[in-house]
This record gives structure tokens, sequence and C-alpha cells, in this order.
């Protein structure tokens, strides 16, 4: 290249003749103008690499990183996705603001750069190595003495951190993780890290790790509450939704608690287009919210109160459209797709009629496989009961009659079921339904037409689902009970009823409503409503939830294009899920995997089950007299006992010892050593962790988190966290003295602090939980590693590559845990561990025959004599588990032998792996290295895991793809192969989806079809294809017959109540001044969440840079305060402060909050808590809700963020006042 | 001997990275070579201390080329007597002065006391001011402490001393008889040309004199070697 010239040499081409033109109006001289190529290089980059972001705002953007000098300087948009077709607007382009923003992270002040340990707990350590003859030692010297352990845990969250290698921090870690296998048991090391879609290899490389150690993974979505309960209620499905494009597709939109502008940002172009189409959009939102502009209709509802309205919603259809006439289409649907026609007895409960649970075959006397997992339908031909096709027995028996055909099982002749008795009942019976209201409890009566029924115990009535649902909607069918004669009649769940409680005019609801079902009579089913956390993060969010999926289900949209439901709360769908879940849950080397809902976990390690006030009696149905048990937490000891929920740390002993204890006692075989278990239960010699958590034996020890900020975003009961969990300063104004003592629960009075030995952080910023944490280890971000992301808004699986390597000591998460792995295999063989063996416990999991363990919905509970302990029956699954620890790193780098002699699978379907495993020892290489692993593929490195992922998955391989759905085929005797046959010779790669986004193949594994370039919707090929729900009735669900459901009244859909919560019980912290009580929401932020940080600069710069609260106006006005003022928030649960947002946007009575807004940006002091304000989460906890725990019962079984209580914190109240003096805590 | 350094060695130390300094900066630090102007930061307290201080030291400088370039001769030769000269140079010296002064002061004052300017500040802005300030502060004081013009006459000892510098036939003999106060302006003086090329001083050679001659449109031309190479990456 040329030299340079000199600045100083071109100077003197002033020297030069000036040529002057233009009657010397202008000139051209010769000055120097490479000045010009700083303005040139600006815009130039030496290289440009796709990638994406892995944060949960389930966008999955493609994105362009621009690299210039070894520096990523900036991103844009990918224009390169797939059509869509051509008559609709394509996804291009996607990504918002947030996330073109991110580069400015990577070399930020809070990207954190080196290891860290903080200075009190290294030193200790280094001492102890000095002392001790091997690390285990060196650990135990720390952790068994009290003062020590105390000195380093109290200084969490108080800085201190010094800068360490990577071997230091590792043995570190290392060393306390053995020592808790060894010393409390394998269950005791916890790992955390949410939504693997968003990363899936990151996720994977974490969970892997945990999987090999023995460890559990902690759920997250039921955790966050993104879980919507309605979805494994009604369907049997997590959750499973249309793209965004699908939107373009429907004919009527309610978005309903969901902001789609600031949430969904790269999809909503979709509303907007689909407007233009002529598509109505109703809002129905408490605040002015960003979709509200969107809308032509604004449903204002009262916050919490959206249950009622839905109830109301579906009245109207009701009555018009199945009782005052009745519309084929829906009939048709309702017959074929939903539980409507099933039969439900009625019993008598004292003087009155109660509805009962689904009418079996086995009380039929049916000989029939599975007979008490079969309900039946009333058959109009043969005038009799019949059991149709699709039920769950049918599921289980194998028989080929798993399929929606409406098809008598016995005798195979078509059924013609009967949606209701009217006309050919046997008697009107008057049946008791419960109702709740903010005034307590009562009972309704209302009138069904019953049948009578010869069953086994004798003659019952019986009705069926939709009679009773006709009921409970209080629909006039002109038979009497206590129902509405208009819609002006104050009767539950009438217009006017709904009226007083959401403040939304009568008028507007019915208009909305026959709009609604009218658009779907016109379209066939394109009416959709999108829901969202608006509507989800409530206490009662399930029958929310499912007043509304009703509505979609009355007008037969769901399972049709451009209708249905369409629920955003934190879901992504990992798209490549059978080869993921073989990685990340390392099934290739071990089974079963332990996997704990997150929920369960937080509330009894953070305590905040020892501070429940209001008795579960005060929600539980009017027809019960008592709740089973008054303390939430009993319910989850139940749960824990009958195998409902996994439990872990499982029993009061270390698995391994228990292990040897049964073998002591002559036990060999998995069975043996399972009823003996169930023997040590049962005579209480053996205790599950869960009935003593205060117990020191009992504490999870080690906590890894990554992906993930839980100390400040995700941790619900921030200060109990700091209390209990981490034994360091905390801000909580609550104390348990009074609260309500368990039954099933050993009290301790004294309650721990401190729980955990190591937290353990592994992220790129310097936020929360990283300052929180022990031990820090730098991690990539997503511009410097291999990885996967999908999500359930578009259809495809997009790349991350390395536009740098990772920088200063940073690792991608894969490195780290493979160095862990090493760490841990290292300290393992120097101190000379055997290989161990180890007495695992898993919950009765759905999409296995575990789904059919306890019948009838009883709760029968072996520990009040009720029945007999058999594990996998009426008790959790026993099993025994060999693991290696010096072998960990050697299993951790290659993709075991499993892959190939076990069957893979997913969602009860399974095939043979063998040949794709061949393969991948070809296409990624072996393991060279003589050990366990030599010959198995080599997954050493992130991007050849993404390979296997790709090659092992049915939406990434056509070949696996169609074993799948001839897998299904099987189960179903149906013709499905089809829908996959057209791509059979398609293999993602990771080349070929860094060169250009691949729409995924239509899988079993989901339930909508991609096929010829359709648009995803779920559950069409149900609709379609005649694949049965996974549900008891193979159907969607209007009624859930468990014992449990019955208690709190929630068989059916109905409305019920916020929770009533006051900021204080008692004891409450000195009134100063004006002030407001309001319902405190934390909500997403524009500015941050999802797609980009708080604490980032150039978000920081959009809206006052801090933490702020929104309040009403008048709100505002009354407690004194201005805008911007500061203002703190509190209630027994611990304050935040802010500044105020006072806008008319937000009705009164509520305030926002923003979530996750980083407590390490701009937070003053408060004279509350004589420390600074705490985190968004402070002022909350959770509430568990004892429905969510049931188990063993065909869909209300556990699966890993499938089911399980949601960690929901919004039905709580704050005080709000101005800041007195605001003090920054400087000097 | 300390009167050969300082009146012959050390002016050619001053002079060497004086030239060599504005070189060096100007070769390799193009984009430093700037005012490095804080008005964006401040604005009120600048326009009275920026305007004094360079109107000041302009007729200052103006008032230095009178002194100590021309020779008395050529003054004579135009009938200028002693005491008209001195009358004139003081009548312009010393508002001019003052001027430059005060400006100064209030620089200093509004670098010190804004705190938006304070913490943007470089080492090389306190020096520059530093040694602005005592260069003239002692010039000042110089010049007021010799108002009378049958005192001291810089123009038979300072001035020839200077020119013979300039001329390399250096003489420190004609600086026996200076008073120490003009001493220590000098020698303030050539400290601060010492320190001048790295500072944001080098802005006095931006002048933008080019201006007053130019046309209303200006093209610049690619040079034929740039256009074969056009950006010119390094």
């Amino acid at each position: 290249m040329k030299q340079k010239r000199s600045p100083l040499w071109n100077r003197f081409k002033y020297m030069k003749p000036i040529e002057r033109y233009a009657n010397e109006h202008s000139e051209a001289t010769y000055g120097d103008r490479a000045w010009e190529n700083a303005y040139r290089r600006r815009w130039q980059h030496d290289k440009v690499v796709r990638s994406t972001h892995g944060v949960n705002c389930t966008g999955s953007c493609s994105w362009n990183i621009y690299v210039k000098d070894g520096i990523v300087t900036w991103e844009g948009q990918q224009l390169d996705y797939p059509s869509t077709g051509p008559d609709m607007p394509d996804f291009e382009p996607r990504g918002c603001p947030r996330g073109a923003s991110f580069s400015w992270y990577i070399y930020s002040p809070l990207r954190v750069k080196y290891p860290y340990v903080r200075g009190v707990l290294i030193d200790m350590w280094r001492e102890a190595l000095q002392t001790h003859k091997n690390p285990l030692d060196a650990w135990k010297s720390i952790v068994e003495n009290p003062e020590k352990a105390k000195r380093y845990k109290q200084a969490r969250g108080k800085g201190g951190f010094v800068r360490v290698s990577w071997d230091e921090a590792l043995t570190l870690v290392a060393a306390s993780l053995l020592y808790t296998v060894i010393k409390y048991g394998p269950d005791r090391n916890v790992g955390f890290s949410p939504i693997p879609a968003m990363s899936m290899i990151s996720y994977a490389s974490g969970a892997r790790f945990m999987q090999l150690m023995g460890g559990p993974m902690l759920s997250f979505y039921d955790w966050y509450a993104d879980l919507p309960p309605a979805s494994p209620q009604i369907w049997g499905d997590q959750t499973d939704v249309p793209e965004s494009s699908d939107w373009y597709n429907s004919g009527y939109i309610i978005t309903w608690g969901s902001n789609v502008p600031l949430t969904r940002t790269p999809d909503a172009h979709f509303l907007a287009e689909v407007r233009y189409r002529g598509t109505k959009v109703v809002s129905v939102s408490p605040d002015y919210a960003e979709s509200t502009k969107f809308a032509d209709d604004w449903l204002s509802v009262k916050q919490g109160t959206d249950g009622a309205l839905a109830m109301a919603m579906g009245h109207v259809i009701l009555k018009e459209y199945y009782v005052d006439q009745q519309v084929p289409y829906f009939q048709q649907y309702a017959k074929m797709y939903t539980d409507f026609p099933f039969v439900v007895t009625l019993k008598k409960d004292g003087d009155k009629w109660v509805a009962g649970r689904f009418l079996q075959a086995k009380d039929l006397g049916r000989n029939v496989i599975n007979a008490e997992w079969k309900p039946v339908v009333y058959d109009e031909n043969k005038k009799t009961f019949a059991i149709p096709h699709g039920t769950i027995g049918s599921r289980w028996d194998d028989q080929g009659k798993w399929n929606l055909h409406m098809v008598d099982e016995e005798t195979e002749q078509p059924i013609e079921p009967r949606l209701s008795f009217l006309g050919i009942e046997d008697e009107l019976v008057t049946v008791h339904i419960p109702y709740f209201s903010d005034e307590g409890g009562k009972t309704i009566e209302r009138v069904v037409p019953a049948k009578k029924a010869q069953t086994e115990d004798g003659e019952t009535y019986v009705t069926t689902v939709y009679d009773l649902v006709l009921a409970n909607y209080g629909v006039d069918r002109g038979i009497g009970g206590n129902v509405a004669r208009t819609y002006d009649d104050l009767v539950p769940f009438t217009p006017a009823w709904q009226e007083a409680i959401t403040g939304v005019k009568r008028e507007l609801v019915i208009k909305i409503a026959r709009e609604f079902a009218q658009n779907a009579i016109d379209t066939n089913g394109r009416s959709m409503i999108i829901v969202g956390a608006g509507i989800n993060h409530w206490f009662n969010s399930d029958t929310i939830y499912r007043a509304v999926l009703n509505l979609v289900l009355f007008v037969g949209a769901q399972g049709v294009n451009g209708g249905g439901w369409a629920h955003y709360v934190g879901q992504e769908k990992l798209r490549p899920v059978e080869g993921w879940q073989t990685i990340a849950m390392a099934r290739d080397w071990t089974m079963p995997p332990k996997l704990q809902n997150g929920t369960s976990f937080f509330y009894f390690a953070t305590d905040q089950w020892r501070y429940e006030e209001m008795p579960v009696d005060e929600l539980v149905s009017p027809l019960v007299k008592k709740a089973r048990y008054s303390h939430y937490a009993d319910y989850n000891v139940l749960a824990a006992r009958l195998g409902w929920l996994p439990s872990y740390p499982t029993f009061n002993k270390n698995g391994i010892d228990l292990y040897k204890e049964a073998i002591a006692n002559g036990k060999t075989t998995p069975e043996q050593i399972g009823h003996y278990v169930a023997e040590q239960l049962k005579t209480k010699q053996l205790q599950f962790a869960i009935e003593d958590p205060d117990n020191e034996v009992n504490f999870p020890r080690n906590l890894i988190v990554w992906r993930a900020n839980l100390i400040s975003s995700s941790g619900k009961g921030h200060e109990y966290f700091l209390k209990h969990l981490l034994g360091t300063t905390h801000g909580l104004l609550n104390d348990d003295e009074d609260s309500l003592r368990p039954q099933e629960i050993t009290w301790r009075d004294e309650a721990p602090e401190g729980k955990l030995d190591l937290l353990v952080n592994l992220d790129f910023r310097m936020a929360g939980t990283a300052l929180y944490s022990d031990v820090v280890l730098p991690a990539a971000t997503w511009y410097e590693k291999h990885d996967l992301s999908s999500t359930d808004m578009h259809p495809f699986v997009h790349p991350f590559n390395p536009a740098i390597s990772a920088p200063w000591e940073a690792r991608s998460d894969w490195d780290i845990f493979k160095s862990l792995a090493k760490a841990v295999s290292d300290v393992a063989k120097q101190i000379g561990m055997k290989p161990i063996k180890e007495v695992v416990a898993t919950p009765l999991l759905h999409d296995t025959a575990q789904e059919l363990t306890q019948p009838f919905g009883k709760v029968k509970d072996w520990s009040k004599g009720e029945c007999e302990p058999i594990p996998g029956k009426t008790m959790p699954n026993i099993h025994v588990v060999e693991r290696d620890y010096t072998l960990i790193y050697d299993k951790m780098i290659s993709l075991g032998p499993n892959v190939a002699k076990q069957p893979m699978g997913t969602k009860g379907i399974a095939w043979s792996a063998k040949d794709e495993y061949e393969k991948l020892k070809k296409t990624l290489g072996t393991i060279k290295h003589a050990s366990i692993a030599a010959g198995c593929p080599d997954i050493s490195s992130a991007k050849n895991a993404a390979e296997a992922i790709l090659t092992l998955s049915s939406t990434t391989n056509g070949k696996v793809a169609v074993k799948a759905w001839e897998a299904l085929e099987k189960k179903t005797n149906l013709r499905l192969a089809d829908l996959a046959k057209e791509r059979e010779e398609e293999c993602f790669t990771f080349e070929q989806i860094t060169a250009q986004p691949k729409t995924v193949i239509t899988s079993p594994a989901f339930s909508g079809s991609e096929k010829g370039g359709r648009r995803y919707s779920p559950f069409t090929t149900n609709v379609e294809r005649l694949i049965p729900w996974r549900t008891l009735t193979g159907r969607q669900s209007f009624y859930l017959d468990h014992e449990l459901m019955h208690e709190f009244g929630e068989t059916m859909a109905t409305f019920k109540p916020m929770l009533q919560h006051r900021p204080f019980s008692k004891k409450r912290p000195e009134a100063k001044g004006k002030e407001i009580i309001l319902n405190y929401l934390t909500p997403h932020n524009k500015w941050s969440i999802h797609s980009m940080y708080f604490d980032s600069l150039p978000m920081l710069t959009l809206f006052r840079g801090g933490p702020t609260v929104w309040i009403n106006k008048d709100d505002a006005q009354e407690a004194g305060i201005r805008d911007n003022d500061w203002i703190e928030c509190f209630n027994r649960n611990g304050v935040v402060v802010a500044r105020a947002v006072v806008s008319y946007r937000l009705p009164r009575g509520m305030a926002f909050m923003h979530h996750a807004q980083d407590r390490h940006i701009n937070v003053p002091g408060t004279k509350l808590t004589n420390n600074r304000g705490g985190t968004h989460n402070s002022p909350t906890r959770i509430h568990v809700k004892p429905t969510h725990m049931i188990g063993g019962y065909a869909q209300l079984s556990y699966g890993f963020n499938y089911y399980g209580p949601t960690g929901n914190q919004r039905d709580l109240y704050v005080i709000i006042r101005k800041l007195e003096e605001v003090d920054w805590l400087e000097d | 001997m300390l009167e050969q350094f300082l009146w012959v060695i050390f002016p050619y130390i001053v002079l060497t990275i004086f030239i060599g300094g504005h070189i060096w900066r100007y070769q390799y630090d193009q984009f430093g070579w700037t005012s490095k102007s804080s008005e964006v930061l401040e604005k009120k307290q600048l326009r009275l201390g920026s305007l004094m201080f360079h109107w000041g030291i302009l007729f200052v400088f103006v008032g230095h080329v009178m002194g100590i370039l021309i020779p008395e001769s050529v003054y004579a030769t135009l009938g200028i007597t002693e005491e008209t000269y001195h009358l004139i140079a003081l009548a312009g010296g010393i508002p001019a002065g003052l001027a430059a002064l005060i400006g100064l002061l209030i620089l200093i004052r509004r670098r010190a006391t804004v705190k938006r300017v304070r913490v943007t500040s470089s080492r090389g802005d306190w020096i520059a001011l530093l040694f602005l300030a005592i260069v003239i502060a002692s010039g000042l004081s110089s010049t007021l402490l010799n108002v009378d013009s049958r005192g001291f006459d810089y123009r038979t000892t300072i001035g020839p001393w200077f020119r013979s510098v300039l001329l390399f036939h250096p003489d420190p003999s004609y600086m026996e008889t200076v008073p120490v106060w003009f001493k220590i302006h000098i020698l303030a003086a050539l400290s601060i040309f010492a320190v001048w090329p790295f500072t944001r001083l080098v802005h006095v050679f931006s002048l933008p004199l080019r201006y007053l001659r130019r046309s209303y449109v200006v093209y610049r031309k690619r040079m034929p070697k740039q256009a074969e190479q056009p950006y010119n990456i390094h």
C-alpha cells in the first residue's frame, strides 16, 4: 500500500496555482483530502457475520453483525427470510431498536471481563489450600466453620470482587460441587437457566453438565408465571401458538392483555398490515397501551377482572349461537373437537346435587383395557353410552384407536354424539355451582337435563359437559334455575353482572362478543385472541385464561389458520427439540434427568412459605366446607409425596447413602430398592426433604445461574432471596411470628439464613445476580459464540456465529461448562472418587403411561393409609443411577451411545436414531483419545453440538420427521407421514442456516403444519388429521374433574377475584404525610427487556435514565406527588425507590413498575431499610396455587415447564409516598 | 556560563522544540490540531473571557513586533522620538495587556469552576493557561515598572539580543543590564514556546487567512495518485 503523504507536504500544494472558474466564483484546489477517509471509514467494515440475540423476547431476529478492525461496530437487520407466499407480507424486516443497540454492551463498563471471586472468600480459600491436602478438605474447612461461612455469605452483594484465574475459580466451584455430592447428595447442586430456545446450546451446556453431575435443573416458564396453566388443562399441551404471520390470516383479532408493539416489536407489522386487509382489532387493556392504538374498539377493563369480561362474552355467545340458534359449524366443531358431548356424573352432596366426574367405561362395566380412563359420550344412533376413539385410555392401550374418529371403540360403528340431554332427559336436576366474588363465595342453583345411568355403583344421574357449561354460564334454556332472562339481569355471568366488576359497558361487551362469533361463522373460525402477560401473571390467571379461551373454542376458532389463541408470554418454541433434549439432558449418557419445578424450589429455598397469612380455606369452593390443608406448602408436600410434582432435594438423606443402605439391607434390583424406599417412607424412617426444608441437610447448596438474572430480574420475593437463600443484608419488612403454620412440615422457629454455600453466575454483565454471586465467570455474548435460536413467532431456526472471538478472558457457556466438567473430573481423580450409585426419584410424567396412574382424579394419600405407597403409581418413581465423577468431562464432550441404543422421541412417541448417530460419527468426527468416549461423535465444540441437534431433530431433519410421523401413525392408525414426506431429503446444517434462514419441517413434536409453505397455526393437525389432543377425553377440555379442581371450584371456567391483599397486616412503618395504596404491577419495559438490558446507555438515554414507577395523575395528586418526584413504594415484602412518572395513560388504582430496572443504576437510599431501595421484585412475593400441583392424572400430570404452580406476583398492593429525602448514601 | 546557557543555548533549544514540535505534531496528530473549543459546554463566560484575551493578546503581539523585531534605528529614521514611541507603546500596551490578563483570568476561573469544562480539561489545557498567565503577568508588570521613559530601554538591549539569536549571531552581552523582571518575562516566554507545539496553542497557526481570498465555491481535486487508490486505508 502506498505510503501516506505527509500532511505538511500537502500544505505546500498551496504553492500550486489555483484554478478559478465562473468569474472567480469557484475554484479547484489540490489540498489534502486524506481527512475524508475518516468519514468514509465510518461505514466501512471488514466482515459481516450472521448472528442473533439470545434474549427472551421471542423475537429470534436474524442480524448482520459488522466488524471493523476486530471490533463489533454495529448491527443491521437481515433481509433474506424466505417469503411467506405471494399474498402475504413477509417477515422481514425483523429486529427492534433494543436489539440494534446491543453492540454497545460488548464493550460497556458493565461487561464482565475476568473470573471474579469475592476477596473475603478467595483469601480463605487460598489459605485453606495451603493447609489442606486436597481441595475438598480445603472447602470443608471453610463451609463447616460457621464463623467463616457467615463471613463470606454476609459479604454477598457488597462488592469486594477480586480477579482470579480461570483455574482457581473452577477448582473452587468443583470442590464445592463434589463436597456437596458426597456430604448431602447430588440433588443439592442446582442449575438455573431459562428459555432454552433463545440460545439452546448455551442452555444445553449447563443443563448437560448438571445432569451428568446428578443435579436438578429448575424450570422457568412456570416460575416466571409465563406458563398459562390453562393450556395444559385444556389441551394437554404446554403452549402452542401461531407464528406472527398467521395474524394476517385472521378476520377478527382481540389483543387481550398483550402489548404487541412493545413486547413483539418485530412482529407488530403483521397486526398493522392485517388491518389494511379489513380485519377488526379490539384491545382489552386497563391502560392506554401501545397496542390500543391499533384497535377499533377499546375495552378498558379493571385490572385482574378480565375473567368476568370473558365470562360475560361467553354468556352472549352461548345464548345467541348455541341456544337461540344452532350454528352448524359450531355444533360440528363442538362435537368433534371438544369435550362438550362427554358425560359427567352428578352426585349428591348432602341434599344438593353437584357435578361429579366424567362417566368412565369402567363405571358402565365395559370390558376394555384402561377402562378407568375411557370417558364416554351419548350416542344418538344407538341411544346408549359409547366410548369414542381418542380417549387417553386408548392412547396407552396400543390398539390403534387413539384418533379423533367419532367411532365406537368397541363396535367400530360411527357415533352421533349428543351435545345435550335436553329433550331426552330423565329428569331436570338442580345443581349447585360455586361462585366467587369479592364478598366471598356462594353457590348458585342452576338446572341441567339429566339422564339416569346404570353404573357399577348403582344408578346415578348424568349430564353432559355442554349442559353443565350452559348452566354454569347462566344461560336461560327455559328449564328454570337462577339464570339470566335478559342480559341486563344482575346474574352471573351476564354483561350487566360484569359491568360492576370490570367497568366495561355491557353494550360494548355484547357487541364484541357477537362480532367475534359472527366473524367465526363467516370465516369458518378465523377469530383470534392474542393473550399476554397482562392477564397471565395473576394468582387466578388460569381461570381468566380458561374463560378467555372458551371463547375461541365456542366459535370453532382453534386449530384454524388465523384463529384461536395466541399466547406470547416468555414462550419460545424450541424447534429442534428431540436432538436438543438428548444433549441438554445428557440422555445420551444417563437417564433419567432430574428436572425440578422452579416455583416450588424457590418457594421453599427462599422460605417464602414461612410467611403465608391467608388460609387456603378462604379460596376454596363454597361447596367445600374446608380446604384439605390451610397452608399452601402442605399441598406441595402432598404433591411431592404422591409423585405429582418433582421434589429436589428429594429426601432428607443423600441418595448415595440411601442406595448403600438399601444394599446393606439386601435389596439389589431397582424394584426392590424402590419398595425399600417406599417402606422407609411409610414407616417414616425416611422423609421427603420438603417436609423439613429448613433442616440444614435439606438445603440446596450450590446454585449455578447462567443466561439469567435471578437476583434482581426474575427473583420474585427479592428480599426473601437475600435473607434466607443468600444470608446477606436485606430489606424485608415482614416476619413470620404469627403466620400460618403447616401441618405436614416441620416448623423451626429459627429460620435459616444463607442456605447456599455457593452462588455461581456465568454472565457477560455485572448485574444483580453477578453482584450477589460468590463466583462470577465471564461469558461470551451473542456475537462471540456458536449457538441456535428459534421461536414461536416465526418458523426458522437461526444460528449464532462469532463475529469476534470472546474478548478479554470471556468464554462461551459451552466452553465454561466444559472446563468446569474438566475441573470436576480432575478433583474427583485427585481425591480418588470411585463410581457411585444413587437413588433418584422422578414424578409421574405427562406423555408417558404414568399419566394413567391415579384414576378418577381421586386423591389417595398413602401417608394417611388411603393406599399403599407404590413407586411410579401412588408415589414418585424410584430409579438407581450410576455416576462416575472422574468421567464427567469425557461424557460432556462426546455424544454418548444411548442415542443409538435407546429410542428417541417426544410427546409419547419414539423411534430409533441409529442411522443419524452413525452419520454424526462421520460428519463430526469421533473422540480419539482412549476413554469411555472413544469412538463417540465429537461435540467438544458448540458448533458440533448444534450440528448434532439439527441432525437428530424431526423439525430439521426430514428423515427423522418422517420416522416421527410414522411412529405417530402406529399410535393413531392415521395416515400422517405425507406431512413431512415432501421434505424427507432435507437435513439442515449449520452452514445452511448461516447462509439463509430455512423454514422448519412439519413434525409431530408440534401441532401445526408448515406443509407446502403454510403458515404455522397450532392444533391444525389435530383438527384436520384427527390426531387427538393429549387430554383425558382426547378433545379440548371445558371440564376438569380432578378432586382438587372441585375443591377450588374450578371444574369449569369461572370468575375469581384478585386475592385480597393489604400492604401490611400489622407493624407497618410510621405513616408520614400523604400516601396512596395501589395495585403493584410489573409489566414489560419498553426501554429494556426483553431484547436489551435496562443498564444500557442507549436505552437509559431514551427515558429518564433510571428507575421509574408509573402512576395515574389523580392518584399522584392525592398523594402529593408530582412528575419526576422520587417516591418509595413499599409493603411488607420490601421497598422500591424510583421516580414517579405521572400519566393519564394509566387508570387509577394501579402502579406500573416496569420489569427488571436494574438496581445498580441510580437507586438512592430509603429510611425504611436504611439501605438502597430494592428491585422491582422487592415488594413482591409469590403465591402458589394448589390446583397447579395436581399430577398423575391425564393432562394434569407433570412435565418440565409444562405444569406446576406459577410464580405469580400480581395480586399485591403497595403504599406509595414521596421520598422524604433523597439520600445517595455516598458518604 | 549561566548567561551563556540562558541567552544562547536555551533559546536555541526552545527554537528547535518549537519548530520541530510543530512539524511533528502536524504530521502525526492531524485530528489533534485544534483549538479544542469548549464553547459547546459553556458559552457565557467564554464569550467575555475569550474575546478579551484574544484581542488583548493580538495587540500585545503587535506591540512586541514593534518593540523587539523592529530596530530602534528604523524609528529614528522615521523621526519618531523616544518619548513618542514610549507613549504609543504604553498607551497601546497597557490596555492590551490588561485586557489579555483579565480575559485569561476569566478563562482560568471558568475552567476551574464550571464542572463540565473542568472534567473535560486535559493537562495540556492547564499548562497552556498557566504559562500564559505567568508570561502575561510578568510582561505586564515589566511594562508597569518601566513607565518612566528614561529608565531601561529594551530597544537597545533585548531587541538586539533577540535579533542576534534569530540571525545566528547570538550575543548574550546585550542582556547584562536587563532588569530581572524583564528576564523573568523572557524566560517565561521561552518556556511557553517550548510547550507550545504540544498544547492547543497550535491553533494560532490555523488562523483561516485563506478565507480572505478564496472563491465562494471550492472544489478539491482528487490527486492523481489518490484517484487510483481512492480509499487510503491504513
